[in-house]
């Protein structure tokens, strides 16, 4: 899709993060003093069973969650010391979210919901309107751009959320269960998607699944056990650290 | 994020959700056509009174009697008339001539005699308790076409046709000779009066000779015009009058009032003119009263009341703001996911709220449009309503405008409120953890 590498690649290091959920019931600890080291760009997927913290982990590292304690360095940012609009300005720029339930505004069309994430960088409407139209075609929908979510099946809205994570030029892309809702053929297109990306655009994926298909596609296999990551893939392969 | 992209964020939010924004629009149409409704209504009314103290009109208008005035009463509304003076019409060009005077209705009037019919309609017999024999009292009259500037307002019936010379209206003290009160007014009304000028001659003894005419009672009034019972066009006055001045002048029993006229209407040129006008009549020489102690309390109290009118409807703007709050709130609380969405791809807190406030102004501006233009239609209808009434009583009605400060005021007041309504439920959506995105239930 993307014919030149257009971002710079961007390693990740986390060191001793925790996360403690306080609830009523009592403290949970999701994460507890893990480490990962990431260098671009590469494709790293987390599998782990449901609750074991995947998301926890994905929201701490994209700037959705203050880290509680550890520290995270993304592409030289330390994100543990970022707030407020600054952590703001770390998400537009730094960072693209793929949910699994896509994430898409309803009152928007296709088309509106790329232009939104490239609202917050100001620039004129016409520059931008011509960008979000190029990335849904790189994603094979620019026939949908006037659709509203509602009119498009799982696959499409998940591609209109990737084109819409890459509005920025995001040079890390975190997916929390990108297939989760999908069937298999969207499930495959996706995954063709968002594995073509590192090596196209030059960003670093990761991919949180339960699915062991999508965690196969991976360069790079790690588990969540016991709040901390385990290395399950082949020591020789891309993005080890 | 712009104010721009914030809008079309806010609108596209609004315009989506149509149906349940409806609920919320309608509240703050209400209450902005309340307000615009009582304030349009109220500034009619405002106006309408004005008019009458600034530009003629019983309000505005100086009694002139034909009475020197009394200096020790100078500064009341209505002092005690000096001794009797005749006015005529040398007093009459004068005072017209004054500065500030705008324009004068003269009040005629003729010594009468009336004679009741002996055969009284049927309504009236049954509610009279007495019945008068030849009555001797005042004919007044002046220029119809200007009544509604004189202080005589209808109580049955209609007043005499300008150039009818058949017709009279009677006044409250005539009921009275019945034993009738204004209730029964319309009992009267169509009655016949045999209306008599009375002209003395003197050979040997005094005698009286009528002019005769018959006049149909066609309404009842009540007047402050000048003395007198019966009330009809100035020319009939002087046809009577004419001819009482043909007779003799013996005492003064029966003779034409020395004063060819009852007294005078000065209208003055503004409302700021009645003081100055009415001491130059009393440089002429005559008693005036104007009520201008009263003209100053009424605008004190056109004041107040336009200020609880608006009071009232900004009560139910306050109430429609909390409508937009709570269902805001209700909204922000469904779309806690989509916030987060917002701030994981890049929104700042305050691009959140802004979008929130957004909604909200939009949601009072259209319910301050919708409620300004319907308010402006209840006005009206109900003005409608209020001049059928003011035409039945034989007044100018009033006219129902919409002032642009009141228009704009119902807009912006609505959608500052909406704005202000808004404010907690935007505070809130802002201060949404970005965590939300990830959709936790
Ligand atoms: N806001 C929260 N408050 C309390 N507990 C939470 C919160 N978010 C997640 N948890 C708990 O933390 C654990 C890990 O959640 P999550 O990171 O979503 O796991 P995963 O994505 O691997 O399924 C779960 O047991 C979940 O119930
Ligand atoms: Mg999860």
């Amino acid at each position: 899709m993307m014919a030149e590498n257009d971002v710079a690649p961007v390693d990740v290091h986390v060191r001793g993060l925790s996360h403690v959920y306080r609830t009523p019931e009592g403290p949970i600890t999701v994460i507890d003093g893990l480490d990962l080291d990431v260098i671009g760009p590469a494709h790293v997927a987390v599998t782990g069973p449901s609750g074991a913290g995947k998301s926890t982990l994905l929201a701490v590292l994209g700037g959705l969650d203050r880290a509680q304690e550890g520290s995270i360095t993304v592409g030289g940012i330390d994100v543990t010391s970022l707030s407020g609009d600054d952590l703001a300005r770390y998400r537009r720029d730094t960072v693209g979210f793929v949910f699994q339930h896509y994430g898409l505004l309803g009152t928007c069309t296709a088309l509106e919901n790329v232009e939104l994430a490239l609202s917050f960088t100001g620039g004129p409407t016409r520059l931008r309107r011509a960008r979000a139209l190029e990335l849904l075609d790189a994603v094979g929908l620019s026939a949908r751009a006037s659709h509203r979510p509602a009119s498009l099946s799982g696959g499409e809205a998940q591609r209109v959320a990737v084109a819409r994570a890459l509005a920025n030029r995001p040079r890390l892309i975190l997916a929390d269960e990108p297939t989760g809702n999908l069937d298999d053929d969207s499930t495959e297109r996706i995954l063709e998607l968002l594995h073509a990306l590192p090596r196209d655009v030059g960003c670093t994926l990761i991919t949180v699944t339960h699915n062991r298909a999508v965690a196969d596609r991976a360069d790079r296999r790690l588990q969540l056990r016991n709040g901390r990551l385990v290395d399950e893939s082949a020591p020789s392969r891309k993005g080890v650290a | 994020m712009s104010w721009r992209d914030a809008f079309a964020l806010a609108r596209r939010s609004v315009y989506r959700r149509l149906g349940r924004a409806v609920l919320t629009i309608l509240a703050v149409t209400l209450a902005a056509a309340l307000l615009t409704s009582l304030l349009v209504l109220a500034g009619a009314a405002r106006t309408r009174v004005l008019n009458q103290l600034s530009k003629g009109g019983p309000l505005a208008g100086i009694q002139v009697a034909a009475a020197a005035p009394n200096l020790g009463q100078l500064d009341r509304d209505s002092p005690q008339p000096g001794p009797p003076k005749p006015l005529d019409d040398v007093a009459l060009r004068r005072i017209r001539a004054l500065r500030g005077v705008a324009s004068v209705i003269a009040v005629e009037q003729a010594p009468i005699v009336v004679i009741p019919p002996t055969r009284i309609p049927r309504a009236l017999q049954a509610v009279a308790s007495r019945k008068p024999g030849t009555i001797q009292t005042t004919m007044i009259g002046t220029e119809l076409q200007d009544a509604s500037k004189l202080p005589i307002s209808i109580i049955s019936g209609r007043l005499p046709a300008p150039n009818a010379q058949t017709e009279v209206a009677v006044t409250e003290t005539f009921l009275q000779r019945y034993g009738i009160g204004k209730r029964d007014a319309a009992t009267v009304v169509g009655m016949q009066l045999e209306i008599g000028s009375p002209r003395k001659y003197a050979f040997g003894n005094v005698r009286v000779r009528g002019r005769w005419t018959k006049q149909t009672i066609v309404g009842v009034v009540a007047q402050q015009a000048a003395n007198g019972e019966v009330l009809t066009g100035a020319s009939s006055v002087e046809a009577a009058r004419s001819w009482t001045a043909g007779g003799e002048q013996i005492g003064d029993s029966i003779g034409p009032d020395s004063s060819p006229y009852a007294g005078l209407f000065v209208i003055a040129a503004g409302l700021d003119q009645i003081g100055p006008v009415r001491s130059r009549i009393t440089q002429v020489g005559y008693s005036t009263s104007a009520p201008e102690n009263l003209i100053n309390s009424v605008q004190r109290y056109l004041h107040v009341i336009e200020i609880v009118l608006s009071g009232i409807g900004v009560i139910a703007l306050v109430i429609a703001g909390l409508g937009i709050t709570n269902a805001m709130l209700a909204s922000v609380r469904e779309r806690r996911r989509e916030i987060g969405v917002l701030k994981a791809i890049g929104a700042r807190d305050r691009d959140v709220r802004h979008v929130f406030l957004l909604e909200a102004g939009l949601l009072g501006l259209a319910g301050g449009l919708l409620g300004t233009v319907g308010g402006w239609g209840i006005a009206r209808t109900l003005g409608s309503v209020v001049n059928r009434y003011l035409s039945h009583q034989g007044l100018v009605g009033v006219q129902v405008g919409m002032p642009a400060v009141v228009a704009l005021g119902g807009i912006v007041g609505a959608t500052v409120l909406a704005l202000l309504a808004g404010t907690v439920p935007a505070q809130r959506a802002a201060g949404l953890p970005a965590r939300q995105a990830m959709g936790d239930e």
